[in-house]
């Protein structure tokens, strides 16, 4: 590999985790239910992007993409569930602030 | 070809940042379609086309029309959004964490050059998608069955309005 | 080998069958037979795990690799090992506690139940028996999004809000686990279990395993969430305490097991031997341990002491694998069956409690041991178990663990673990005071023992709790003896 790659691949990396940090700060300091999850999708993007990384740079880059449809589709399902329970939650609260999910303590 | 990786990254990290900093629910879920179209061109440029195709129309199509759904089934008054949720008030100290964040990454990476794993041992000859997707990883695809059908079990279970 | 193969086969054909027979029939009509269908699944894997255990003993071969041949190419793997088969034989045991408990406690959406229990039964079927680390995180995500589904499916407000904690640390806990895998796919190309055993730390320098170190934290810590250790544990109590008691049973009785504790036995049969990997989870499973039963005695809702328990439970499980040892390992499964075991049946109890009652708070209760003679007796003996007091099978797992972690130098973890049993005597002793021991009140004068499915499961998983104590050091030699061990 020639130095100008292993470049491209430091900039992925640093990248993947400043995108990490910000669906999580953004997990943690939301008040909205949906904007949680767009947090998480905003993680999961870098972790996909980590996945194709480690392919391009093993040279098994076909083993990677079959890795990453399997986690696109499980992404989806895991949003559909995430979604529906932000929408039950709206239907019982009349809106989607996080700070009514306080009947469980101790 | 790597000025358009660094160019398509960057768009990335503006995306992904715009999508949790927005205040706007409807133009943060724009913004992270936004974000995956350009992971999938990143897929492309890395050469796997087939992932590239997958994440466009599945993350940045069905996930978008997901969220809008959702958006528009709650929607709320855009005064009261900003005022219940003090989103940009949250959220103000997330650029100077990014800042820390990022230098200390990058003095990381100039002091320790990024190491290339030693070369791989050949385990697995075949290195064509069609083979290793269908033949190799079939545990995955019927998981990937399974996991489907419970989220149509998921969509009966929770969207219905009345029972 | 002709058994087990088709044992495998039946364990996963099984439920997907029935899943398919819920949806093709018409609602109503699969409303009133789904719930008796679903015994079907746990007891023919019961059957089917006895059957590879008698031919594993019989060939004296503790891993066995089954591969499919579908349509003629490359064949799917599975694996099968004595330790596998142990939580085969759990997910089959908690799963039929669960059913029983949920004809009565599910009254409206059986067929929903069912369906969706089937689908936990073959993820959780599916992470024991896969030969890669990356199916193993796709069984993972299915046992995840069908406990989330089976906790709100009911649409409490409490529900959706534990399933919805759920949701968020869990999601966590999968951008965790997938960047260690892809951290350890960059170092070596494959995530095949026999691939990654010659390849992992074959000749590396230590910068080139800073990405293995990496990996091993995220992994670590994703799968310390789906176990609820401490300091990840906040929302296993939510979750357990909020969702259906049948499903109670479930989540605690094994799916955070599966789930959690298995990830773990992988990850350390692999990268073990790294320094820093022990101490990890040492002092993770001790604080789980002393913090568990300290918020257990704090607790005025049954379920939630007995949540709190499965936390400082798991603390144990974990100080077992933390040796990395033979005996450690040993110690742990045998921990996870006595857990899963004398956990659902205090869930089962929880459940019969407040049947009968109307209330799960044990400040309202009292005295039930004359009015419910059965729930008191499992519940003494669960008790007795999970305390580990000698002729009880919990007894002889924490024993294997202590000497797993006195032998292999960590003495100061082996008395805190021996010391830590008196909190769990302590929050026992208190719930089972509060609840069945002392004067009737007056407002429970009527109550009865419940009787059907729910005292049965009572009494199944009650022998079984007994039997495993008495019969455990018999069971041990016999392993031995066949060259298992």
């Amino acid at each position: 590999m020639s130095k100008m790659e292993a470049y491209v691949e430091t900039g992925m990396l640093v990248v993947g985790f400043l995108l990490i940090v910000a669906g999580c700060y953004c997990l943690i300091r939301t008040y909205h239910l949906l904007k949680i999850i767009i947090g998480v999708e905003v993680a999961m993007k870098a972790v996909t992007m980590f996945v194709i990384l480690a392919g391009f740079i093993n040279g098994k880059i076909a083993l990677a993409q079959a890795f990453v449809i399997t986690v696109i589709v499980i992404e989806v399902v895991v949003a559909v569930v995430a979604v529906g329970l932000a929408i039950n939650l709206y239907r019982i609260y009349g809106n989607m602030d996080i700070r009514n999910l306080r009947k469980l303590k101790g | 070809m790597e000025a358009v990786i660094y160019i398509c990254l960057g768009l990335l990290f503006i995306c992904g940042v715009l999508a949790v900093m927005l205040r706007s629910l409807l133009k943060s879920a724009i913004a992270l379609a936004g974000a995956s179209a350009i992971l999938a061109i990143i897929m492309y440029l890395l050469g796997s086309v087939w992932a590239g195709i997958f994440e466009l129309s599945v993350c940045a199509g069905l996930v978008t029309v997901i969220f809008v759904s959702a958006i528009s089934l709650s929607n709320t008054d855009k005064q009261d959004l900003a005022k219940l949720y003090e989103d940009a008030k949250r959220m103000s100290a997330l650029p100077a964490i990014l800042i820390i964040c990022g230098v200390v990454l990058i003095l990381i990476a100039a002091k320790t050059p990024f190491m290339l794993p030693a070369a791989v041992p050949a385990a697995e000859t075949a290195d064509n998608f069609r083979e290793i997707f269908w033949n190799h990883r079939q545990v995955d695809i019927w998981g990937q069955v399974i996991v489907v059908l419970t989220g149509a079990l998921t969509v009966v279970a929770l969207f219905k309005e009345r029972e | 080998m002709q058994v087990i193969e088709s044992s495998t086969v039946l364990i996963f054909a099984v439920p997907l069958v029935i899943f398919l027979i819920n949806s093709l029939f018409s609602k109503r009509l699969a409303e009133k037979f789904s719930m008796g269908l679903a015994y079907v699944a746990p007891i023919t894997q019961i059957v089917a795990t006895a059957a590879c255990f008698v031919q594993i003993a019989h060939l004296k071969q503790h891993d066995i690799i089954i591969s499919w041949d579908l349509a003629g190419a490359v064949s799917m793997r599975f694996a099968v090992h004595t330790y596998s088969l142990v939580f085969l034989f759990c997910i089959a045991l908690v799963s039929l506690a669960s059913i029983m408990v949920a004809n009565r406690t599910v009254p409206q959406k059986r067929t929903g139940f069912a369906s969706l229990l089937m689908m936990l039964i073959l993820g959780m079927n599916g992470i024991v028996m896969v030969t890669d680390l990356f199916s193993l995180y796709v069984f993972l995500e299915i046992v995840g999004i069908s406990s989330f589904v089976l906790i709100a499916m009911f649409k409490s407000e409490t529900g959706l809000e534990g399933a919805f904690k759920y949701l968020v640390m869990s999601v966590l806990a999968s951008i965790m686990i997938l960047t260690g895998l892809a951290f350890i796919f960059m170092q070596t190309g494959s995530l095949q279990y026999d691939h990654l055993e010659a390849s992992a730390l074959a000749g590396q320098s230590p910068t080139q395993l800073v990405l293995i170190y990496a990996a091993m934290i995220l992994m670590i810590a994703g799968f310390a969430i789906k176990t609820g250790a401490v300091p990840f544990h906040s929302w296993l109590p939510d979750a357990h305490q909020s969702a259906n008691t049948a499903v109670s049973v479930l989540l605690s009785g094994i799916v955070i097991k599966v789930a959690g504790i298995y990830g773990l036995i992988v990850i350390t049969g692999f990268f073990g031997k790294l320094p820093g990997i022990k101490l990890t989870l040492f002092i993770m499973g001790t604080i789980s341990i002393i913090i568990g039963a300290l918020f257990a005695l704090r607790q005025s809702h049954f379920k939630r002491i007995v949540a709190y328990s499965s936390v400082s439970q798991m603390g144990y499980i974990l100080l077992g694998l933390s040796t990395v040892s033979m005996l450690g390992l040993l110690g742990a499964v045998a921990h996870v069956f006595n857990h899963a075991t004398f956990k659902s049946t205090l869930f089962t109890n929880a459940a019969a409690v407040h049947e009968q009652t109307g209330t799960y708070d044990i400040n309202e209760l009292g005295g039930l041991e004359k009015k419910m003679g059965v729930t008191s007796f499992s519940s003494l003996a669960a008790f007795m178990s999970t305390a580990g007091i000698p002729p009880f099978a919990g007894f002889w797992s924490k024993l294997l663990i202590i000497m797993a972690l006195w032998s292999s130098g960590a003495r100061v973890f082996a008395a805190i673990a021996l010391f830590a049993s008196i909190f769990t005597a302590a929050y026992f002793l208190r719930l089972q005071r509060k609840v069945f021991f002392g004067k009737l009140r007056d407002q429970l004068a009527g109550i009865t023992e419940i009787g059907g499915s729910v005292k049965l499961a009572q009494i199944m998983l009650t022998v079984v709790t007994i039997a495993a104590g008495l019969l455990f050091p018999f069971a041990l030699l016999y392993f031995r003896g066949i060259g298992l061990l």
